[in-house]
């Protein structure tokens, strides 16, 4: 258990470090816009907008609805260019 | 062997997978909490909604679909039988022969010279002018299909 932990601690770390993660997170938005998914989404930010209201809507309210629906429509060609992308990393840093 | 089909090295491969996932569904979540945020803020600052159609300018800019009017409800050929005043020879000129007229008659333009120095050399040959009003008129269609033709032609041989 100790060990995994140091692991991706070490990961994270270097992840933060080499500026990898700023370009990961970069490459997602990037994809997700392209294909459609940030309209998708802000369609269903629409419904619940609709249904709290415009003034009461909280972070909350859409964190809780949009995060599943969110995870679940990623396309799979934007989940495997990531998780290559991370593959390789990982192979490269995790010694 | 493919890059992405190269096995991580096997007692800590399925260790290293998880990592994976984990930093996966990490920047999945960061890019569902960026927009949420992103939205939210658009709601609360009132631009979410800014780049829909409302109802207002919808009716204001519908399609008109009536006889003698084009689509945004102008009288399309209103101008036709205008006149205008020319200011040079205030003389009452129909408005589709205006621009033409005013070539001429302000000896301005292309045709307006040619026609002038052809005017002046056939003077000095010969004094008959019989010919000359039928002339003008051919040569008042600058916008004539031949003239089209030929402008289209050069053109076209340019390209080539």
């Amino acid at each position: 258990m100790n060990k995994e932990a140091r692991l991706k601690a070490t990961i994270n770390q270097k992840l933060t470090e080499t500026g990898e993660r700023e370009r990961l997170k970069e490459l997602l938005r990037a994809k997700l816009t392209e294909c459609g998914w940030k309209d998708q989404m802000k369609a269903q930010c629409k419904e619940v907008i609709k249904e709290k209201g415009l003034e009461h809507v909280t972070v909350e309210d859409l964190v809780v609805e949009i995060t599943p629906k969110g995870r679940a429509l990623v396309p799979d060609s934007v989940k495997k260019e990531l998780l290559q992308r991370i593959r390789a990393f990982l192979t490269q840093h995790a010694s | 062997m493919k890059m992405e089909e190269m096995p991580l090295s096997s007692p800590d491969n399925t260790k290293l997978e998880a990592l994976m996932h984990d930093i996966y569904s990490e920047l999945v979540e960061d890019a569902c909490l960026g927009l949420c945020f992103e939205v939210h803020r658009a709601v609360k600052q009132g631009y979410f909604f800014l780049g829909e159609p409302d109802q207002e300018s919808m009716k204001e800019f519908e399609i008109v679909d009536q006889p003698g009017v084009d689509i945004f409800g102008q009288v399309f050929n209103q101008w036709k039988n205008k006149e205008c005043e020319c200011p040079n020879c205030n003389r009452l000129i129909a408005a589709s022969r205006f621009a033409p007229h005013l070539e001429k008659c302000l000896g301005m333009g292309r045709n307006s010279s040619r026609i002038a120095s052809r005017r002046l050399a056939r003077n000095n040959m010969s004094k008959s002018e019989s010919d000359q009003e039928d002339n003008d008129d051919l040569n008042d269609n600058d916008w004539s299909y031949g003239a089209e033709k030929k402008a289209k032609k050069r053109r076209s041989d340019k390209v080539f």
